[in-house]
Parts: C-alpha cells; structure tokens; sequence
C-alpha cells in the first residue's frame, strides 16, 4: 500500500510539472525578452536565456516606452482612465443595485434577467454607438470620453455584483436603524454602505482591472499619443513592428502586468465568485 | 371539440405540406442541374425501356451505378413511363461534371417525382410535430437533394415513416407484433433498398430497443419482435431489389467495396479535401452559395443551432429520434466521404431536435411567464406593491442612470443595424440622419435602399431587416458562425478536462507542493488576456516566433516541430489558438472545480472508503454527481467568455476570428479589413446578442441567479 502511494505520488508530481511547464512557457519567453539588453529589434536567434542579462530596458520603459511620451503620462493616463471608469461604475450603479438587492417589485426578475444579460454583452457591442455619441458630443478623444466608454463596459457587471454585496447586509440592522429614527437615506448611508464596502471595493477592483488591461477598442477612441493608456502603448509598440528593440516590449508587459498579477493573488477566491456571478454558492 | 382540435392539426400538416410543395416547386424549376442527376437518370431510363419491352428478366441484370440499391431507381423509372421515350442518357465516369444536355421533360418529371416524395415526407413530420414540419418544408440542404434526381427522396421518405411507425407501435402494444411493427419492417426494407447510408435509421431503433429491454427487462419477447422486424425488413429489402436475387452475396460485396474504394480512392474525393468535421460546415450554411435563385430563404444555420439546443428536450421527448440524429453525425463525422446530400439522412430529426430548441428556449420560458403571471397570489402582490414605493427613490436613478449609459446605446445599435451607416456617411449620420432614416422606414414614409455591400454612400439609408441577410449570407459563408462555435465547444471542454484533471489531482491526500503548484496555476488567470495572447504570439509566430528559431536553430527533428506552418491549415491554426486558449482558461476552471470539492461532505467520501469503492467508482457515483452542478455555472461562463473571446484572435489576426473579433474589424474605420461597415458590424452585435441570451437562460437555469438568492 505504501509503495503505491508512492507511486502515486511520482505520477501526479509528473502530471503537475508538465502542466507547469505548460503554464511557465510562454511566461518565460516573454521575460526572456524583458531582461535582453543585447536585442536591437525583434529576436533572430533562438535563445532560452537572455544573451546578455541586463535591467537596461526596463529602465528605459520607465523614461520614454512609446513615441517619446514619459512613462509617468502613460501610467497617469492608465490610473485616471481606470480610477475613472471605476468610480463612475459605482457611482452611476449604486442606487439601482440597492433597490435590486432590497425590494420585490414588478418587473424586477426580468430586470435581473437584463442586466445580467448586458454584463456578459462583449464590450465591442457598446463601443459602436458609443464611438459615435461621444463624437457628437466631442469628446471623443478626450480621457474623459476615454472614461466614459470604460465605465459603460463595467457598470452592468458593477450592478450585479454590488446587489450581491447590499443582498450581505442583514435586513435586521436596517430596521433596528429605521426604528431608531433614521431616515432612507441615512440608513443607507451609516449602516448599509459601510458594511458592504469591502464587497464594493472588489467590484471597483474588477471595473479598475477590466479598464487597465483594455486596449483595442479605446484604441478607436484615440487620436493622439498624449492620451494613450499602458495597454495601448503596448499594443502601438506590436503593431509598429520592429522600430523598437522587443526588450522594450517585454519590459513594459511585465510592469504592466505585475500589478494585475499580485491584485489576482491576493484576492483569488473573491474574484472568482464574483466573476461567476455568484453561481457557485448553495 | 376533439373534432375540430383533429381538423385543425390536419390542416396545419396541409399547410406545412403546401410550403414544402412551394419552396420544393421553386427548387425543382430553377436548380441548375447537377453531379450525379445524368446517372439517375440513365439509370431510371434502363427500367422504364425493361417495362416497355414487357422483358421483366431484365431487373434481374440491369443496375446502373450498382454501389447503389435498385429500389429508387426502379421508382424513377416507374414515373417516366408516362413520358414520351427519349435517347439513353450516355454513361459518364463519377468524376464528370453535371451533363447540361438532359432530355428537359424527363428530368423535370423525376425530379417532381422526388420532390413529391420529399413534401410526403415534411408532412409526415409535421404529424410528430407541426413546427418541425415546417422546419423540414424550409430546409435549404434538404430542398436541394429531394429536388434533384438523386436518390435522397425515397430513402428520406421511408426512414422517416419506418421510425414513425415504430414509435406508434411503442405507444401502443409494446410487447405484441402488429401492423404498426410489421409496418415499420417494411419501411426498414425500402429505405435500405433505396439507399444503403439511409439504414442508420434502424441502428438507432435498435439502440432505442435496447434501452428500453435494458430498463424494463422481458429480454426474451424483445428479442422476439427484434428478431421479427429484422428478418422482415431484411426479406422486404432482398424482394425490392431483384438485382441481388440472381448471386446476393456476390453482388452485395461488390457495392459494399465500392463504397470503401470510392471513400479512399475516387479523385472527386480526394480533390475535395474536405476536413473531418465537414458535415457540420454544410450544417452551419446553406446551398444558397451555389444558387440562391433557386430558394426563397434559408435558415440552415440557425436550425442546426437549434437542434443542438434542443437534442436534451428531444431525448426526454423522442428518444429514437434523438438517437438517429447523434448515430447519423457520428456516422458522418467518420465516414471519409463528406457530400452534403448525405444531411438528407438526418435532416428530419435534425428539424425535430430543433423545433423543441426553439420550445426550449422561446415558447416554453413564455408559457411559464404567463402562468406564473395568472397564479400569483394577491398578497405577494399587495406586498410587492408597497415596496414598490418603498423601492422607487432608489429605482429612478438608477433607471436613468443604466438607460443612458447601457440600454441607449444598444437601441442605437438596433437602429443602426436597420440602416447602411458607414465611415463614409458618418457626416450625415451625426446629424442625426440614421433616426431619420429609421423613422422614416418604420413608419413606411421611406422605401427600403438597395445598396451593395461594403456600404460606401455618403448618407444614411435605411435598409431594415433586409440588412441582415447579406451579413447572415457572409457569417455562413466565411464560417464564422461555425467557427465561432466550433471554438467555444472545443476550448470550453478542453479547459474544464484540464482545470477538472488538475483540480483533483491537487485534492488527493498527501500531494506535496500543493499550494506552490496552484500558486503557479492561477497565472495564466491573473494575467490580463491580451498580454497572455502576445505571450503566445511570441511563441508561435511564424519566422519570429520561439518555435520558428527554434527549428532554424536545431533542425526539423525537435520536438514540436510538427507545429510549424501551422498558419497555412485551419486545423492547425484552430490546434494553436486552442493551446493559447487553453492556457487562459483552465485555471478558472481549476479554481471553480477546487471551490466545489471543497464544499463537499466528508462523510460520503468515507462512507465510500469503508464500503470499499475505488477511485473511479468514488469519482463516478459520489464525487461528479455532487460536483457538476457546482461545474456547469463556471462551464457556461467559460462559454461566454470563449464565445466574446477577442484578445486572442486579435493578436494572431488569423481567419476571421470570433462575432466580436469581425464585428471590431468592420468597425473599425482605419483598419485593413473592409473597415468603417458601422452598420455590419451593428448587424453582427445584435446576432451576438441573440446568441448570448441562451447563454444567460441555461446560465439562469443552471445557477438560480436570477432568484436574488446569491452568495451571502
């Protein structure tokens, strides 16, 4: 029996290195890439380490990454765009997500049905009338605009998700509240709100994330270099090709991405109930 | 009442047999003439001189294209006796192309004679069920092949009814022999005397049988009338095919390796080069590619999507008829011979499957609506009522709110979807003319435009639903739809076996490094997905990529080399795309899977260990039934999430992508594709939508999220 388990044992630590591997591989090849000071352009040569070790390029992704704008830009443009679109999100969410999670009323089930439906809708289904909207309204190619089409993308998935986190709050409270003298909105404000606020930040937290890691469709919002965000820069150095050495590339994906990764870490078992909205508790 | 109730079912059957008469009358008069047409024809030619000259011994000797049964050609030939008497038509290899000089009154009668056969057979069907009926009355694939001088009618037509009356023998005497069972052997005999390909039907009613015998027991009667159908279907085709009498064996061996050679060897076939999931590209489009004269519209895609939403109801339902619809794809998907006239065998439980899809999904989910409606009780109306109130400081806001920025904009895609609005226009549509346009055309002021597509005029027209054709026409024909699908089935099972494999593999008692292995894991998940797809470009992009230098550095003999130039075979691209795909997902499904074992009691794994099960019966009968329905949520939306998947195919601009990758390209007014098609793209969202509205009702079913109790 033991030395099956053994046996055992060896298989499944097999089985999980060659899925790590699987996992690491293209990891690898991109910090590979991140670390090469000796790369002029794109790489000519297979190499599974970098040929010379160097901290080079990502110094150089903090100086200027993309079409001499200052990193500092790039990562301001990021953070307002997301922060933004984030808040906005919350803002613009709140009081239809509370009145979601607090009251039955007619047509509420077939609300639920729609909004759950506009939170799985891809964001290119927005992107089309919002791109000419905001061309109306010319703002376009503002970081406002910016902020608006990314708060559009997260404020279903917003609603859902901070109805979840009012639904938390034990009704209770809230008529202990009532029965004391407190008014709607004061109740929501000093009782509701600040229970369900770690719940609140995380569905800000996902609004941030989805903003951040966006790049294609704001690229149709963007005329000019000064409002380009992180991810943009990204996706404007691939397509440019080989102007640049590939160093610069993988430098800015790994800065850009290290955030994002410790965020997920950290926050692993919340964000996945969240994105499977809520379907996994019974 | 029970009269009037019959009457109307008869005359709904007649009607749905007036509209395949239609679409079927238009096929028949218009459809060029094709492959294989001059064959059947000599063939029948061959029988009606043998009737002629009175020499009946000549059955016995005469089959032209012997791969093939007589029976159907005895048919065809039967109906030309009315005809005046023309030249034989001359003998030609397979691989000819379609011989245009055909004497017209012959082929014109066959072809009726077919067509006749395939509006008994759409009627027949509708006696199951109406909408099924007119589902098979508008099935392009099927019109085309029941039209022509093909042997596809008859077949059709006696599988359909041998099926047909084996379930009316089901329902009524179960254990006896009667007229139903005796009916169907005969059946059984003309469908395999007509075509061999078309005696899938009996597979399935044997599997059917089996089922039953197997839940019920009484092997020994079963096997009785299994004996008795058999026998009698199988004398039934011997007596309708006087080819075999002369050397049965022989004769039947002959045809049985030509079809193995044909499959391997004939060049028609090689130079087709259809892949192995070909079937279901003729599934998801329709004839109309070759000549959309010759049909009023067609619907094949959407009735392919719905019988794969409806094959679940349809089991519960029609089990046989479930069970030749999956024996028939299967059957196709590995038979090497890919025709598209062979979806005339399952064309008839393919509309049944997916009548009941469109019951699953529309009809079923109203009727429950308005009865949910009628049976609410007063007090939980006078409740709602008041909170209601209660509920409406919070409401305004937040309608306002979510109208401006989420419904607006999709009203506004609807709107442009209706019009022509492109890069072009965008002047015009800016002031405001796409409202005028649609408002205008709604109410009928303004005449439907006819514009060509890519739309390139400098104002707004409105095209209303006409526009969708054209887009419907491209999705088929470039196969995104199909694709699209293909992709979401294929990287969703994919990532579940995986994340699912993992997961347990992690859960066993005493793994080491368990938390630094799935530590590792979430990567690919915590990683944003666009910077994942450029991961995997730089690995596999040709000239540039790792496995490129890789092989200019050591050679063709690495491993993995057999990846390269994968860029030049869509399989091989779908196999790359589903690696990086994969690598994306399967940590979610991990992470779902890991959340789910976790919930689960201890108790029953114990119980499980003391009565002595091993590790495959603890996972099959104790582990996947607690688990699954903690699965399938996350597994829908994977699907989801695959089905929108945009990154990935943007990054390896190959193919045509996902709905959302085209939509984006259309959109996009600076781009390389035919870019700045505003409206298409609308067109290709509002598809999307209606696509992503089952999702979120199987979702809805599977996760009770719309009840409001969610996780605390």
């Amino acid at each position: 029996m033991r030395k099956y388990l053994w046996v055992r044992q060896i298989l499944s630590q097999l089985f999980l290195i060659i899925v790590g591997i699987y996992v690491i591989l293209p990891i690898w090849g991109m910090l590979r890439l991140a670390f090469d000071g000796s790369l002029l352009s794109r790489p000519t040569e297979f190499r599974f380490f970098p040929k010379v070790f160097s901290l080079g390029p990502l110094f150089s992704v903090l100086d200027r990454p993309y079409q001499s704008v200052h990193f500092a830009t790039l990562l301001k443009n990021s953070l307002v765009v997301s922060l933004g679109a984030a808040l906005l999100a919350l803002v613009l969410g709140a009081s239809l997500a509370y009145a979601f999670a607090r009251f039955h009323f007619p047509g509420r089930k077939p609300g639920l049905f729609i909004l759950l439906l506009t939170a799985v809708i891809p964001p290119i289904a927005f992107a089309t009338p919002l791109y000419i909207v905001l061309s109306i309204l010319q703002i376009r190619t503002s970081l406002l605009g910016l902020t608006i089409v990314y708060a559009v993308f997260a404020i279903p998935f917003c609603i859902w998700n901070m109805r979840a986190a009012f639904q938390s709050v034990p009704r209770e409270l809230e008529e202990a509240a009532f029965l004391d003298g407190a008014g709607y909105l004061s109740t929501f404000r000093y009782v509701t709100l600040p229970l369900a606020l770690p719940s609140i930040a995380i569905a800000a937290l996902i609004s941030f994330l989805m903003a951040y890691s966006e790049f294609a469709i704001g690229w149709l919002f963007v005329d000019k270099a000064q409002t380009v965000t992180l991810s943009m820069a990204i996706y404007a150095m691939v397509q440019s090709g080989n102007a640049q050495p590939w160093s610069i590339l993988g430098s800015l994906v790994v800065i850009m991405s290290i955030p994002v990764i410790v965020i997920f870490a950290i926050f692993q078992r919340t964000l996945l109930e969240r994105m499977l909205f809520g379907a996994l508790d019974s | 009442m029970k009269k009037l109730r019959i009457f109307g079912f008869l005359f709904v059957v007649i009607l749905v047999m007036g509209v395949a008469g239609a679409t079927r009358w238009k096929a028949v008069t218009t459809l060029n003439i094709d492959y294989d047409e001059d064959d059947y024809l000599r063939a029948a030619q061959q029988y009606t001189a043998i009737i002629r000259s009175g020499k009946l011994s000549g059955f016995l000797e005469t089959n032209y294209r012997p791969e093939h049964p007589s029976f159907a050609k005895i048919v065809l030939g039967i109906s030309l006796l009315s005809d005046p008497e023309k030249p034989l038509t001359p003998d030609h290899p397979t691989s000819a192309g379609p011989n245009q000089y055909l004497a017209r009154d012959l082929l014109r009668t066959d072809r009726v004679t077919n067509a006749i056969f395939g509006i008994i057979t759409a009627g027949l069907l509708a006696l199951v069920n109406p909408l099924a009926g007119l589902l098979l009355a508008v099935h392009a694939w099927t019109i085309k092949y029941v039209s022509q001088i093909m042997l596809e009618a008859i077949p059709a037509f006696a599988s359909l009814l041998c099926v047909f009356s084996y379930v009316l023998w089901k329902k009524k005497q179960q254990t006896r022999i009667s007229g139903w069972l005796v009916t169907s052997a005969i059946f059984l005999g003309i469908t395999a005397a007509s075509k061999y390909l078309y005696g899938i039907v009996g597979i399935a009613i044997l599997v059917d049988w089996w089922i039953d015998a197997a839940k019920a027991g009484g092997w020994k009667r079963t096997f009785r009338n299994i004996l008795f159908w058999g026998l009698l279907g199988a004398a039934i085709f011997f007596l309708l095919n006087p080819y075999l009498w002369p050397d049965p064996v022989g004769r039947l061996n002959e045809s049985i390796l030509y079809h193995s050679a044909y499959a391997q060897g004939a060049s028609e076939v090689e130079n087709a080069q259809f892949p192995i999931w070909q079937q279901f590209v003729w599934l998801s489009t329709s004839p109309l590619m070759w000549q959309a004269d010759a049909f009023y519209f067609s619907i094949d895609p959407i009735i392919a999507i719905l019988a794969a939403l409806g094959l679940v109801t349809t089991w519960q339902k029609h089990r046989v008829y479930a069970l030749w619809l999956i024996i028939a794809l299967f059957f196709l998907l590995i038979w090497p011979t890919k025709w598209p006239q062979y979806l005339v065998t399952l064309s008839a439980p393919l509309c049944l499957s997916a009548s009941e899809g469109i019951n699953t999904i529309l009809i079923a989910p109203i009727r429950n609506w308005i009865l949910r409606i009628k049976g609410r009780k007063n007090t939980k109306v006078a409740r709602q009522k008041s909170e209601f109130r209660q509920a409406l400081p919070w409401l305004i806001p937040g309608l306002i709110s979510f109208a401006i920025f989420t419904l607006v904009p999709l009203f506004y895609q609807l709107a442009v979807s209706l019009t022509d609005f492109n890069s072009v226009s965008i002047k015009d549509g800016l002031n405001g003319g796409i409202w005028r346009e649609v408002w205008g055309g709604i109410t009928g002021q303004i005449e439907v435009a006819a514009q060509n597509f890519p739309y390139r005029s400098k104002e707004v027209h409105y095209l209303g639903l006409s526009n969708f054709k054209p887009v419907f026409d491209y999705l088929s024909e470039q196969m995104v739809l199909f694709i699209n699908i293909l992709w979401t089935v294929l990287s969703v099972a994919l990532q579940t076996l995986l994340g699912l494999i993992t997961a347990l593999i992690l859960w066993q008692r005493g793994v080491k490094l368990k938390r630094a292995w799935q530590s590792l894991f979430i990567l690919p998940w915590a990683i944003p997905e666009m910077i994942g797809a450029l991961m995997w470009v730089n690995i596999f992009a040709p000239e540039i990529g790792w496995l490129s230098l890789a092989a200019q550095k050591y050679g063709g003999g690495m491993p993995f080399s057999f990846l390269l130039g994968w860029e030049n075979s869509p399989s091989m691209w779908l196999a790359i795309l589903l690696i990086s795909g994969v690598w994306y997902g399967f940590p979610f499904m991990m992470l779902a899977a890991t959340a789910g074992l976790k919930m689960m009691p201890k108790e029953s794994f114990d119980a499980a260990q003391i009565d002595g099960a091993n590790a495959l019966q603890t996972f099959k009968y104790i582990t996947w039934p607690l688990l699954y329905p903690l699965l399938i949520p996350a597994i829908i939306i994977r699907g989801i999430f695959a089905f929108n998947q945009f990154y990935l195919f943007q990054a390896f601009q190959i193919g045509t992508g996902t709905l959302a990758t085209l939509s984006y390209n259309f959109f996009n007014p600076s781009g390389f594709f035919i870019n700045g098609q505003f409206a298409v793209s609308a067109v290709i969202n509002i598809i999307t939508v209606v696509i992503l509205i089952g999702f979120v009702i199987l979702f809805n079913r599977w996760s009770k999220a719309d009840q409001g109790v969610t996780y605390a």
